[in-house]
C-alpha cells in the first residue's frame, strides 16, 4: 500500500486530522492539551476495569466506583498506620482487591449471571448503595487527604509551566490498557476469556471452565480499580460518595467507544478530557463545559450507531 | 422465605408503621422536633450536641418542672423528606418547638408546610436568601439564627475594612471568587457581588472577579483552569467558595501552578480533618463561624467542648455542633424566661433572650431584610497557622494576628 | 371474573380518595411521596416493555417541573393547568430528542437517555435570568396553599393516569406491539409493525407522564431547582421499585414503590443512621431471592401451584 491509499483510509485520516488539532492546541492552548490528557488518562484508567467486567462477564458493575472508594481507604489507612506511601500501596491493593473480589463474586454476583440484565444492574446498585453506607457508618462522610508532597510537582519548559504530577495516569491508562491488550492476545487465560466474552456455550464445549474465567475476569477488574483507588486518593479528597460521579462516567465511555472495544476508551475520553478543558479555558463558559461534554457522549454513540447499521 | 408470606410480612410492617406514627405520646415532656440531614456529619453533629444540650437541661431539672425531649428525624437531604418530617413531629409527635435545618434546598421545600402550622420554629440551617424571602416578613413564629447569605458577605467587608485600617499594608482592592457551580457558591458570588458594588475600599471601589468551578464533592476536582485564570487578573485576594472536599486539592493544584496570591482564603462549610497537619495550609485563611480555638477564650465554648467530647468521644469537627448545642440553649433560655410555652408569650420571650454562645458570641435577636427575628448576623475571619485555626477577627475574639502574605510555595 | 376486577380497583380507588378523612396528615404527606414514584415507575416500565431502558426519567421530570412552575409564574397560569402543560412540554421535548435517539437500542440508548437528562439540567442551570439558575425558584405559594388534602388528591390523580396508561397499553394492540418488538424486532418488522413509529409513541407518552409528574411535585414543594429537580434519584428509585415490583406489568411497579417508600420511611423512623444501609440490603437480597421481583415470583408460585392441583 502506498501513502496515498493509505490516506484514504478513514483512521488514518482521523489519525492525521488529530495530529494537526494537537499541534494547533499545543501551540494556542498549551495547558489545555496538557491537562485534557492527564484529565482523560484518569476516566479512562477508571473505566477499563469497568469495560473488563462488561465485555466478558457481561455485567454492568454499577458498585464499580465504590470499589475504588474502598481502595482509596485501603490504601490511607496503610498509611496511617505503617506509613506506606499511597504509590506503593499500590501493589498491597491489586493483591488485597482481588480477594475481595473473589468474594464478591462468590457470594453474591454469580447468582445474578443468568438473570435478566436489569436484575444484574439492580443488584449492583444495591451492592453499591450498601458500600457507600456502610463506609459512611465507618468512616463519617468527612473527606480525607493525605498531605503529599509530591502531588504538586510541575517542570518549566522556557516560560511555560505545567504540572507533572497527573501523568502518572496517563502512564496509569497505558500500563492497564497495554497490559489488558497483552493479557487478553497473548496469555492462554487471556484467550480463553476473550472466547467466553464472545460465545460463552461455545467457550464451554471446547472445555474452557467459564465459571473460573468469570471469577478471574471479575477479580481482576476489582484488584484494578481498588489499585487505582489508591493512586487516585494521592490527588483527590476522598469520602463515601466520592466513587459514584466516576461510575457513570465510566458507564459513559464505555457506551462511547462500544463494548468490548479496549482501546476506543482511550480515544473517547481523549475526546472529553480535551473538549472539557477546551470549553473550560475560555472565561465565562465554565458553565457549559458539561453540556459539550454529555452532547458529544450522544454524537458518538450516535455516529458510531449509524456507523454499525450503515456496514 | 416464601414469597406470598414476604408479601404479608411487608403488609403487617405497613400497617404496624401506621399504628406506630399514631401513637401520641404523653404530652408530660417539653419537645423539641430536630430536623438535621443525618448522613452528613454536620447533621451528625448537631443532632449528638442538641442532645448533649437536652441531657445537661435534663441533669439540671429540666424546664418549668418537665423534662425535655428531643426528637431527631433525618431529612436526607431531600426536599420531600424535610417536608414530610415537619408534618410527621408537627401532627404525629406533636411537638412544642421545631428546631434543626442545615440544608437551604431541603428548608425550602419545608418552608411553605411550616407556614401552614406556624408553631415556633428556630432554625440553625439555610443560608439562602431565598430562603428569607420564601419565609415572608409576617412569621414573626420563625427564628433564623444562621447568618443569611448577604449577612455573611457583610460581615467579610466588615472584616476585611477593620483588618486594612489596623495593617494598611494589607491589600484588599482586587478580588478573585472561583465558586462552585451550585447554588451554595453562585449564591455566595451573588451576594458578593451585590456587595461590592456599596464598598468603599482604601482603592476606590474594590475589583471583584469570579469564575465557577465544578467541587470534587459532585465528580469534578479539576481547578487549574480557575487557578490560572485567578492568577492571571493578579489578585490582592483569592476566595474559593467550595465544599470540604476542595480544600487540599486546590492548594495542590495552586501550587503545581505557582498561584500564591498575597491572601487565600477558603470557604467550605468544613474542613477535612487532617487540612491543619499539610504544609499547604500555612497562612490559608478560613471564613467561619466558629473554631475549636475559640475554647481558649470563651469559658462557654470550652464548656461545651469538653461536655460534647466526654459524652460522643469524638472532637467538635464543624461549626454545626455548637451551633446544635445553641438551638437547644436558646430554646430553653427563652422558654424558662417565658415561663409559659404559650406562643405569643414564647415569641416575645425569645426576642429578649440573649445567649452567650459557644460558637463565641452572644446571640440575640434583630430583624433583618425581611424576617423579624434573625439571631447571628456575623462570620469571623480565621487563619490557619501551624495546623490550628486562629481568630483573626472580631478582633474581639482574635486569637493571633494575620499572617501576611501568605507564603511563597518555595518557602514551606 | 372481569367485574368482580373492576369492583375490587373501585373500592381501592375510594378507599384511597377518603383516606385524608380519617388519616393524619404526615401519613398523607409520606402517600404523596409513593404517588409520585408509582407514577415514575409506572411510566419508566412502560416505555421498558418495548425492550428499552430508560435513564433519563429525572430529565423529563425536572424538564415538566420547569416548565410547569415557569409557566405559572410568568404567566399566570392556573396551576393545574401548568401541571398539564408540564407534561406536554416533557412530550414535545421527548418527540424531538426521540426522533433522533431512538434508532439507538439497549445499552446505548440508555446512556444517550442519561446525557440528555444531564443536558436539560445543565443548559436549565446556565440560564439564570429565565430559570433562576443554580438556586432554582420559588414560588410564592405552594398549590392550594399547602392543603394537605388537596395536594394529595393531585398525586392520586397523577398516579391514576399512569395507572390508566398502563393498563391501557396493556389490554389493547399496542401490548403485542410492545411485546413482540421487545422479544424480537426483525419478526415484529417483518409482521408490519413500524417499531420506530411505536417507540416514539410510547416514548413521548411515558415522557408527558413523566413531565406532568415533575410539574405536580414542584407545584406541591412550592420550588425547583437544577440540583433538586433533576436529582438522580427520580431516575434510580423509580427502576428499583419497577424491578423489584415487577417489571412488565401494571402492579409490580405499584407495588415496588409501595414497599421501598414505606421502607424507606418507615426504616427511617426505626434506624435514623444506617436506614439506607437496611434499604440497599434488602433491594440486593429481595433480587437474590426473588429474580422476577414481587411480584413476578408470587405470579409464578401461583401457576406453580395451580399446574401441580391440575386444575383449570
Amino acid at each position: 500500500m502506498n501513502v496515498f491509499s493509505k490516506l484514504k483510509q478513514s483512521n488514518y485520516q482521523i489519525a492525521i486530522v488529530s495530529v494537526f488539532l494537537a499541534i494547533i492546541l499545543a501551540s494556542w492552548k498549551p495547558h489545555v492539551l496538557i491537562e485534557g490528557i492527564q484529565r482523560a488518562c484518569l476516566y479512562a484508567v477508571i473505566a477499563l476495569p469497568m469495560a473488563l467486567i462488561l465485555g466478558i462477564v457481561g455485567i454492568i458493575n454499577l458498585a464499580h466506583g465504590e470499589y475504588m472508594m474502598l481502595g482509596a481507604y485501603f490504601a490511607y489507612f496503610l498509611n496511617v498506620y505503617t506509613g506506606m506511601d499511597p504509590l506503593l500501596a499500590v501493589f498491597p491493593a491489586l493483591l488485597a482487591f482481588f480477594l475481595i473480589g473473589i468474594v464478591s463474586y462468590k457470594a453474591i454476583i454469580k447468582y445474578v449471571l443468568d438473570a435478566p440484565e436489569l436484575n444484574q444492574l439492580l443488584l449492583t446498585f444495591g451492592l453499591a448503595m450498601v458500600i457507600e453506607q456502610l463506609a459512611n457508618l465507618v468512616w463519617t462522610s468527612r473527606p480525607i487527604k493525605l498531605p503529599l508532597k509530591y502531588v504538586s510537582s510541575s517542570a518549566t519548559i522556557g516560560s511555560f509551566t505545567f504540572g507533572t504530577y497527573e501523568f502518572i495516569y496517563v502512564g496509569g491508562a497505558m500500563i492497564v490498557l497495554i497490559g489488558l491488550q497483552l493479557f487478553l492476545k497473548r496469555t492462554n487465560t487471556g484467550q480463553a476469556a476473550l472466547a467466553v466474552g464472545q460465545n460463552p456455550r461455545g467457550a464451554k464445549l471446547v472445555g474452557i471452565h467459564v465459571d473460573r474465567t468469570y471469577l478471574f475476569i471479575f477479580s481482576l477488574s476489582i484488584a484494578l480499580v481498588g489499585a487505582i483507588g489508591a493512586v487516585f486518593m494521592t490527588r483527590h479528597s476522598i469520602f463515601p460518595l466520592v466513587g459514584a460521579p466516576f461510575t457513570m462516567k465510566s458507564f459513559c465511555l464505555i457506551a462511547m467507544a462500544g463494548i468490548g472495544n479496549l482501546m476506543g476508551i482511550l480515544w473517547c475520553s481523549l475526546i472529553l478530557g480535551l473538549a472539557e478543558n477546551f470549553v473550560l479555558s475560555f472565561r465565562g463558559y465554565a458553565g457549559w463545559a458539561d453540556i459539550l461534554f454529555f452532547a458529544l457522549i450522544v454524537l458518538v454513540i450516535m455516529v458510531r450507531s449509524h456507523q454499525r447499521q450503515v456496514k | 422465605m416464601r414469597p406470598k408470606l414476604f408479601v404479608l410480612l411487608m403488609a403487617v410492617v405497613f400497617v404496624a408503621s401506621l399504628s406506630v406514627t399514631y401513637e401520641v405520646k404523653a404530652a408530660e415532656p417539653i419537645k423539641l422536633g430536630a430536623i438535621l440531614p443525618l448522613a452528613d456529619i454536620t447533621g451528625d453533629q448537631a443532632a449528638k450536641a442538641m442532645k448533649v444540650a437536652v441531657d445537661e437541661i435534663n441533669k439540671s431539672g429540666g424546664l418549668l418542672g418537665r423534662k425535655v425531649e428531643l426528637i431527631v428525624v433525618d431529612d436526607e437531604m431531600k426536599p420531600e423528606k424535610g417536608a414530610a418530617a415537619v408534618e410527621k413531629l408537627v401532627t404525629v409527635d406533636k411537638v412544642d418547638v421545631l428546631v434543626g435545618g442545615m440544608s437551604s434546598g431541603v428548608h425550602l421545600g419545608q418552608i411553605p408546610i411550616m407556614k401552614k402550622y406556624e408553631k415556633v420554629t428556630v432554625w440553625i440551617g439555610a443560608a439562602s436568601s431565598r430562603c428569607e424571602q420564601a419565609v415572608g416578613a409576617d412569621a414573626t413564629w420563625y427564628f433564623h439564627l444562621h447568618p443569611w447569605d448577604y449577612q455573611q458577605g457583610a460581615s467579610y467587608l466588615e472584616g476585611w475594612t477593620a483588618i486594612n485600617k489596623k495593617s494598611p499594608q494589607v491589600k484588599i482592592d482586587k478580588w478573585f471568587n472561583a465558586y462552585e457551580e451550585g447554588a451554595f457558591g453562585t449564591a455566595g458570588f451573588k451576594a458578593g457581588q451585590a456587595l461590592y458594588k456599596d464598598w468603599l475600599t482604601p482603592g476606590g471601589k474594590p475589583h471583584l472577579e469570579g469564575e465557577s468551578f465544578k467541587s470534587a464533592a459532585l465528580g469534578g476536582g479539576d481547578y487549574r483552569t480557575v487557578l490560572r485564570h485567578a492568577q492571571e487578573t493578579k489578585p490582592d485576594i483569592f476566595l474559593w467558595t467550595g465544599y470540604d472536599a476542595d480544600a487540599l486539592p486546590i492548594m495542590e493544584q495552586a501550587k503545581e501552578i505557582g498561584f500564591a496570591p498575597p491572601i487565600f482564603i477558603g470557604s467550605p462549610p468544613g474542613w477535612p480533618a487532617t487540612f491543619g497537619k499539610s504544609p499547604l495550609a500555612e497562612a490559608v485563611t478560613l471564613y467561619g463561624m466558629w473554631a475549636p480555638s475559640i475554647k481558649e477564650v470563651s469559658k462557654v465554648s470550652k464548656h461545651f467542648w469538653d461536655a460534647y467530647i466526654k459524652e460522643v468521644k469524638q472532637e467538635p469537627a464543624t461549626y454545626f455542633a455548637p451551633l446544635g448545642y445553641t438551638n437547644i440553649y436558646f430554646v430553653a433560655d427563652g422558654i424558662k424566661k417565658a415561663k409559659t410555652l404559650d406562643k405569643p408569650a414564647l415569641i416575645k420571650a425569645l426576642q429578649e433572650t440573649k445567649y452567650v454562645s459557644p460558637i463565641g458570641e452572644t446571640l440575640t435577636i434583630k430583624p433583618s431584610t425581611i424576617i423579624k427575628n434573625q439571631g447571628f448576623t456575623k462570620q469571623k475571619i480565621l487563619q490557619w497557622q501551624k495546623g490550628q485555626q486562629q481568630v483573626i477577627w472580631p478582633f474581639e475574639f482574635s486569637t493571633s494576628q494575620l499572617s501576611y502574605p501568605f507564603p511563597s510555595w518555595q518557602k514551606r | 371474573m372481569r367485574i368482580s376486577r373492576y369492583f375490587l380497583y373501585i373500592a381501592i380507588l375510594i378507599i384511597l380518595l377518603t383516606l385524608p378523612f380519617y388519616t393524619g396528615v404526615y401519613f398523607l404527606n409520606v402517600m404523596d411521596i409513593i404517588l409520585i414514584y408509582i407514577a415514575l415507575a409506572l411510566s419508566w416500565d412502560m416505555l421498558l416493555r418495548s425492550g428499552q431502558i430508560s435513564f433519563g426519567v429525572a430529565g423529563l421530570f425536572g424538564v415538566g417541573g420547569y416548565a410547569a412552575v415557569l409557566l405559572n409564574l410568568n404567566t399566570g397560569m392556573n396551576p393545574l393547568i401548568s401541571i398539564v402543560m408540564g407534561g406536554l412540554a416533557a412530550g414535545i421535548l421527548a418527540w424531538l430528542v426521540g426522533m433522533a435517539v431512538l434508532q439507538l437500542r439497549g445499552m446505548y440508548f440508555a446512556i444517550v437517555t442519561l446525557a440528555l437528562a444531564e443536558i436539560f439540567r445543565v443548559i436549565i442551570r446556565n440560564l439564570p435570568d429565565l430559570t433562576g439558575g443554580p438556586e432554582g425558584t420559588v414560588l410564592p405559594s405552594a398549590i392550594f396553599a399547602g392543603n394537605s388534602t388537596k395536594t394529595y388528591w393531585l398525586a392520586i390523580a397523577v398516579a391514576v393516569v399512569s395507572v390508566i396508561a398502563s393498563e391501557l397499553f396493556r389490554r389493547t394492540r399496542i401490548h403485542f406491539a410492545l411485546t413482540s418488538i421487545r422479544n424480537d424486532e426483525i419478526v415484529a418488522k417483518s409482521s408490519g409493525i413500524d417499531v420506530f413509529k411505536y417507540l416514539v409513541f410510547i416514548f413521548v407518552i411515558t415522557s408527558a407522564i413523566q413531565g406532568m409528574t415533575g410539574g405536580a411535585y414542584a407545584h406541591i414543594y412550592g420550588f425547583v431547582s437544577p440540583e433538586g429537580s433533576f436529582s438522580v434519584d427520580f431516575t434510580l428509585l423509580p427502576i428499583a421499585m419497577a424491578l423489584l415490583g415487577g417489571m412488565h406489568s401494571t402492579w409490580g411497579p405499584v407495588v415496588g414503590a409501595v414497599v421501598l417508600g414505606v421502607v424507606s420511611e418507615f426504616l427511617k423512623l426505626q434506624i435514623p443512621y444506617g436506614h439506607l444501609l437496611v434499604y440497599g440490603l434488602i433491594i440486593v437480597i429481595t433480587i437474590l431471592f426473588f429474580p422476577q421481583g414481587i411480584l413476578g415470583t408470587v405470579g409464578q408460585r401461583l401457576k406453580n401451584r395451580q399446574r401441580l392441583r391440575g386444575s383449570p
